[in-house]
């Protein structure tokens, strides 16, 4: 079986502070989305830079997308990351110089392969791109806007159409829905989960609101810090 | 694609960016400004008397007698005799020879007493004298009337509006006051030079002969009417008495350069040794090793302008960095490596002190034109708009590099920053 992420005895700690967590065995077949749920604080946010590489691997192992995360440079993470991975924020997430169309084809222009694979599928990058603002349910006024004259759930949709433009094989989400409100928060999962799954991508979201496991192929809750 | 992301970015900042170009413009415009002047006024003051091979004057200090005789700045101490001339004249290497007479003034601009071959002998920059209206004075020698025929520099027929046939009174002396005047002798415009851009713009020319003339019967300074001796000194001298027993200078010319050094010594050894022949280009080289103090207190003063523009490149963009995290972060989330991120940054700063660098070259010569006619009629400087000269190319090296010193840190905050921060920025 193919893994999105496979971790065993990962633990991390700040200097020479007491491990933010520790977890013995976590997999993640590829194409299946996960949710990641624990209170703030417990390492939720550490957990995810170790997924996309941002953050170093100092004790146990973890493998993202078949790469061995320990042993590969940060330069080459980053670059695993730009090609096969798409990250979305809680807020902020589009450049705020660029215009919806130029943020949304930010990934394919950086990288060759991201933009290769969106020729592949739609014969060209903009077809995706129009593509997916569609079935995010954004208007497809929004394509020259500027950013600022969206209003915050567009701008997560935005993200969300960004993070998966040239098809990465996972997504990485930071409690992309804790700006939205409860409707908005519903349907933008639905529509993220949904365009993920027709791309394969496997999805990883974390979020301290447990109400939102229940669209997920698994759950899984950090571990309580232990107290020294 | 990197590059084009960093124009957007600082074209979003733009104004902020701006004030920090301008600030670099400004000191760009300082140093090259001081650095070019530099060069063109010195290039204007060797060309300033071109025709001239040697100052003959008192022996004495060289750069003093260049400085009164040539750029009529400060005044003899003492004179040279009349037969010192006379002498050195009748050398056979001497081509021409040109007597100065100094010592008088019209309203704060020198008097220059000469002969009329002054006219066809000074060459400045290279070109020979024009006439904007009117002639030269007569020589008296032949034309009695001459006496009292003055020609007028291009400022000073301009400052004062001066036409032909107008009248004068030239001050005894530089100052202006009660019976110092020459009252007794008012003089006649009867030629205008054209503007050369040469010291001999703001002087008042006469012969030799009146300038004798307007001095007869004075002694010690005083004019003769404060006498009150009504009799026989006011006459019409006989011109051929009013040969002047000393000048302030001369001007020679040879028929070949080449014997400078010999005809030098020549004349230095007229007249029991009382003569000194200076080269015009030596003396003004003496004359830039005594200014070079102040040129180089210019040039540091236009550097550490240069300096100061770096570090608030770096302190502005430095602090701009705090407000740019959240983009740095969104960068890094598209696989942006934290090295690529700094060259980001350092693109950036380098643009804009590039820019400034390019922009306050631009201003300066754009200023430079602009002030082109004021610097060579009040400076008698000619400044050439162009490209730089050698020097002014190393210190755009310098200021360049040191554009690459000050980028340095933001770029390394930047690097610093998304280390850190990674996909977590603090939020703002």
């Amino acid at each position: 079986m193919v893994y999105a992420l496979k971790l065993a005895q990962l633990s991390h700690a700040w200097g020479g502070a007491a491990p933010l967590f520790e977890i013995t065995q976590l997999a993640l077949p590829q194409g299946e989305n996960l949710f990641i749920q624990g209170p703030s604080g417990c390492g939720k946010s550490t957990l995810l830079g170790m997924l996309a590489g941002v953050i170093s691997v100092s004790h146990g192992q973890l493998e993202v997308l078949g790469h061995d995360m320990v042993k590969l440079s940060s330069v080459a993470r980053d670059r695993l990351r730009g090609e096969h991975m798409g990250v979305i924020f809680q807020q902020f997430n589009l450049l705020p110089y660029l215009d919806v169309r130029a943020n949304v084809l930010l990934p394919t222009r950086l990288f060759a392969s991201r933009a290769q694979a969106a020729v592949q599928e739609w014969g060209d990058a903009q077809t995706q791109a129009l593509h997916l603002i569609q079935t995010l349910g954004l208007p497809s006024s929004v394509w020259h806007q500027p950013v600022h004259q969206l209003s915050v759930g567009q701008q997560q949709r935005v993200a969300a159409v960004r993070a998966l433009m040239g098809s990465p094989r996972l997504v990485i989400a930071d409690e992309p829905t804790s700006a939205l409100d409860d409707a908005n928060q519903q349907e933008f999962l639905d529509l993220l989960l949904g365009s993920a799954r027709k791309q394969a991508a496997s999805v990883v979201m974390v979020s301290h609101n447990a109400h939102l496991a229940q669209r997920f192929d698994h759950v899984f809750a950090m571990p309580l810090r232990r107290q020294a | 694609m990197w590059f084009s992301l960093a124009w957007r970015s600082a074209w979003s900042r733009k104004q902020a960016l701006a004030m920090v170009m301008v600030s670099v413009s400004v000191s760009v415009l300082i140093l090259l400004g001081v650095q070019q002047l530099r060069e063109d006024a010195k290039r204007s003051f060797s060309n300033a008397l071109s025709g001239v091979d040697l100052i003959v004057g008192p022996r004495g200090s060289a750069t003093e007698l260049m400085l009164y005789s040539v750029f009529q700045i400060g005044r003899p101490s003492r004179n040279m005799s009349y037969e010192g001339y006379t002498a050195l004249a009748q050398l056979p290497q001497v081509h021409w020879a040109v007597p100065i007479q100094l010592g008088d003034s019209y309203m704060g601009h020198p008097v220059l007493g000469t002969t009329p071959e002054l006219f066809t002998r000074f060459k400045s920059q290279g070109l020979g004298l024009q006439w904007a209206q009117g002639r030269a004075f007569a020589d008296p020698l032949t034309q009695p009337e001459a006496l009292s025929e003055v020609v007028l520099g291009a400022e000073v027929a301009r400052h004062f509006g001066h036409q032909l046939n107008d009248k004068l009174v030239l001050t005894h002396g530089q100052s202006s006051g009660l019976g110092t005047e020459h009252e007794d002798h008012p003089m006649t415009v009867v030629g205008i030079l054209a503007p050369t851009g040469a010291p001999i713009d703001r002087s008042v020319i006469v012969s030799l002969q009146a300038f004798e003339a307007i001095h007869v019967g004075w002694g010690m300074g005083i004019s003769p009417s404060a006498f009150k001796t009504a009799g026989g000194l006011t006459q019409a001298p006989d011109v051929k008495d009013l040969q002047p027993a000393s000048l302030s200078a001369v001007w020679v010319g040879l028929h070949n350069r080449a014997e400078v050094f010999s005809v030098r010594r020549k004349i230095e050894s007229l007249e029991r040794g009382q003569l000194m022949a200076v080269m015009p280009g030596v003396a003004l080289d003496e004359l830039w090793q005594i200014v070079k103090v102040v040129e180089n207190t210019l040039l540091l003063v236009g550097m550490l302008v240069a300096v100061s523009a770096m570090f608030s490149v770096a302190a502005v963009l430095l602090v701009a960095m705090a407000g740019r995290r959240k983009e740095l972060a969104i960068l890094r989330a598209m696989g942006a490596a934290p090295l690529a991120l700094m060259v980001f940054v350092l693109l950036e700063s380098l643009l804009v002190c590039v820019v400034g660098i390019v922009v306050g070259y631009g201003l300066c010569q754009a200023l430079l034109v602009a002030a082109q006619g004021v610097l060579r009629t009040e400076l008698g400087v000619l400044v050439q708009a162009g490209w730089p000269a050698a020097q002014a190319w190393w210190a755009l090296a310098g200021l360049c590099g040191a554009a690459l010193l000050a980028s340095c840190v933001p770029a390394w905050r930047a690097y610093r920053l998304s280390l850190s921060d990674g996909l977590h920025p603090p939020s703002v």
